[in-house]
């Protein structure tokens, strides 16, 4: 990055201090307050989820029926934690790589609580027994202006630094999130006003949720990720990315192709034919942007090997990417018209997948980016690399078992529902093993975030190390590159080009 | 690439996608036309599925209590599952009247509704006949209201269905003194002495909703996609 600066390294280093102070509570607000909704949400899911096979499991409590805490779970994992999620990226990264300080913090915290209002009332809606019933839209209807008018004013700040940055050039990340800066609110508005305001079809409607659904996922949080990816890698490595050509189309060929996914969930409905067909190909299709993304950033961060072993936020990073090579797999493999999709279309891989895109590709790049940026706002060290150790292996055996109910849950529960010769019964049969393995996962998952919690809430009272070295998941032997162990608030301006 | 060039570029991929799968269908959907029937004599000459009960109150109550999430309402043709072979999915195999009266969901089953909840995922059965379905199976010695109630109330305490993963739904029933006659509606669940389980405003939506689902109306030729049978076929 520093390559195209007139700037000397210490003008440079003053410059990311000031950007990262400036920007200190709004990104830490939206970490922690995602981070306690996912919380939520994962306790949520685990009820939901415990419920499926065990329907006895907390039914007396009417706030808690699964037909409630299932909703409530999305939508808190949605738009209270990937989300707010993404607007700590899109902050921190546009402000970074448009090289502007945050100028519009009051007008951001405020526009936050809001958004956090709005979901919370949401939430409260669903569980009360006011929820729409389309899906990721349970919100009661009073909920989707508030969220949007707060997401202008969240995300107005980032869009302007970008339009005066001082350089011409645009980096792939300012790409990719300047798209799902954009994306966002044409999916947001597109769905709602449709759903809600301008009533059609009822079968169209549940047409445009099915595309809704997939183009959040496809042109918002992979954007959102991608972007962070794209930044990470290259700047932990210190490598340029592997191929700036292979970067291009890849977010082309994501643009190009996602707007069309999405509508194969309906395909046997009495919706024009040709919808669900062009959803199927274009989600087949995406593992053509999923491909090029993975293996830039990958062959970017293996050609490091012992920083890709030492740095928390290029391990959850990996992960992550790995976790979208497994998706685009996924997407080929559930949705081929005529063989999987009809075994597919109704049964538990509809959750896995998008679970598996939402926890095991973007949700793990977000750590990877929190355990990067975080410190660099607070000018403190993580805790413990046990900490962030037990998160990550947690996380990850977590989301595993969520890819195999996906890929194999799926299919065994459709050739059930496909034996129409045996009785209904039998279908339900054979998904009860994968919902008590979904169980599981959240629990395991739900373990592994109680300790990112803890440890992010504890990094934003300050509280964290105060030190000049970087906490790493390895010990170093011998003399660290990071010179001698110091305070960091000691150590001056020129230390911080270290960051 | 400039910023302007940037959006053009992103206004022109995403856009070609938006109109022509979401929006362009959406505005000529709404605009469904009459289907000529000529075999409808009491709708003028136009398909008109008609359906009884509280569908748009009790739609809600269904959305409310996350229902599509485990049961769908939707018999796809052949080409994209097996819905229509099972015997009381698409409509009856055996209807006492009409012979065979499956058929696939078409676009008109959907009145008075505002959101087709196609659903989710199949934990439990199609819902698309389950009116049907219910009334047939309860046919001789049953009521097929009562029994949707008590399955709503606690789905396992039938004993056919001792291992049902359908959530119990109690907050839409209350306990109440009996005074005077029990209420018609009572369940058949021991509330104590002197008390009785009834079904609340909801409950009684629900119900009347989910019993307006019978979506095997014959459909007129341009719909009807049924092989034509040979004698030869028996």
């Amino acid at each position: 990055m520093s390559s195209i600066t007139h700037t000397s390294p210490d003008q440079d280093a003053l410059l990311r201090a000031g950007i990262d102070r400036s920007l200190r509570h709004p990104v830490m607000f939206f970490l922690t307050s995602g981070a306690a909704w996912l919380a939520v949400s994962i306790l949520l899911g685990v009820i939901a989820s415990a419920k499926v096979h065990s329907p006895g499991f907390l039914a007396s409590c009417p706030l808690l029926a699964y037909g409630r805490v299932f909703p409530a779970h999305v939508n808190a994992l949605i738009y209270g934690w990937g989300m707010q999620a993404a607007f700590a990226m899109i902050l921190w990264l546009m402000a970074r790589l448009s090289r502007k300080e945050c100028t519009m913090v009051g007008a951001i915290l405020t526009a936050g609580h809001v958004w956090n209002l709005g979901v919370g009332l949401g939430v409260a809606g669903i569980l009360l027994g006011h929820g729409t019933g389309i899906p990721w839209m349970e919100f009661p209807s009073f909920a989707w202006p508030v969220l949007l008018v707060s997401y202008f004013a969240i995300i107005i700040g980032a869009f302007i630094q970008f339009r005066v940055r001082p350089e011409g050039h645009a980096y792939i990340s300012q790409w990719y999130l300047l798209a799902a800066m954009i994306w966002f609110p044409w999916i947001y508005i597109t769905a709602n006003t449709l759903l809600h305001c301008v009533p059609g079809h009822p079968l169209m409607g549940a047409g445009i949720n099915a595309w809704f659904r997939s183009a959040m996922l496809f042109l918002f949080f992979t954007p959102v990720a991608l972007g962070a990816a794209y930044y990470l890698a290259p700047k932990v490595t210190g490598r340029p990315v592997f191929s700036y050509s292979l970067a291009k189309f890849g977010f082309w060929s994501l643009a190009v192709i996602a707007p069309w996914a999405g509508m194969q969930k309906l395909v046997g409905a009495p919706i024009p034919y040709f919808l669900p067909y062009v959803g199927a190909a274009a989600t087949a299709l995406l593992f053509v942007p999923a491909i090029a993304a993975a293996f830039n950033t990958l062959r970017t961060m293996l050609s490091c090997p012992d920083t890709l072993a030492a740095s928390p936020a290029l391990r959850f990073t990996t992960a992550g990417i790995t976790g979208l090579l497994v998706l685009a797999v996924c997407a080929v493999l559930l949705n081929l018209p005529g063989s999987s999709l009809r075994l597919t279309q109704f049964s538990l891989s509809g959750y896995g997948f998008e679970i598996l895109a939402l926890y095991g590709f973007f949700t793990l790049v977000m750590f990877g980016a929190a355990y990067f940026i975080v410190p660099r706002v607070t000018l403190r060290e993580w805790l413990s690399r046990r900490l962030i150790k037990i998160h990550f292996l947690f996380s990850v055996y977590g989301i595993i078992t969520v890819a195999l109910v996906a890929l194999f849950g799926g299919l065994q529960q459709g050739m059930g529902q496909e034996d129409w010769q045996q009785p209904w019964a039998g279908a339900a049969a054979r998904a009860y093993p994968y919902a008590v393995a979904m169980t599981f996962a959240w629990c395991l998952i739900l373990f592994s975030n109680c300790f990112f919690f803890i440890h992010l809430a504890l990094m934003w009272l300050r509280l964290g190390r105060r030190s000049s070295h970087p906490t790493l998941l390895v010990r170093s032997h011998g003399a660290s590159v990071h010179g001698e162990e110091g305070d960091i608030d000691n150590a001056g301006t020129g230390h911080a080009a270290a960051h | 690439m400039s910023l302007r060039t940037f959006i053009l570029g992103l206004s022109a991929s995403f856009g070609a996608a938006w109109l022509a799968v979401v929006v362009l269908p959406y505005l000529a959907m709404r605009d469904t036309a009459p289907l000529p029937d000529p075999q409808a004599t009491d709708s003028a000459g136009v398909f008109f599925p008609k359906r009884t009960g509280r569908v748009a109150d009790g739609a809600i109550i269904y959305a409310a209590n996350g229902c599509y999430l485990c049961h769908t309402q939707i018999v796809r043709p052949t080409y994209a599952g097996n819905d229509l072979y099972r015997p009381d999915w698409g409509g009856l195999k055996e209807d006492p009247n009409r012979g065979d009266t499956r058929r696939e969901t078409n676009a008109y089953d959907f009145t008075g509704e505002t959101f087709a909840q196609i659903g989710l995922n199949r934990i439990g059965p199609d819902l698309s006949n389950l009116g049907r379905r219910l009334e047939a199976a309860q046919a001789t010695n049953g009521d097929p209201v009562k029994w949707l109630y008590a399955h709503l109330y606690m789905p396992r305490g039938n004993p056919e269905r001792w291992n049902s993963t359908c959530p119990p739904h109690p907050f839409l029933f209350e306990k109440r003194e009996i005074k005077g006659n029990p209420s018609a509606d009572s369940l058949p669940f021991n509330a104590g002495t002197g008390r009785e389980i009834v079904p609340v405003s909801d409950a009684k939506a629900l119900v009347s909703y989910l019993l307006s689902l019978k979506k095997d109306h014959p459909v007129p030729a341009a719909l009807n996609f049924t092989p034509v049978k040979k004698d030869s076929d028996g």
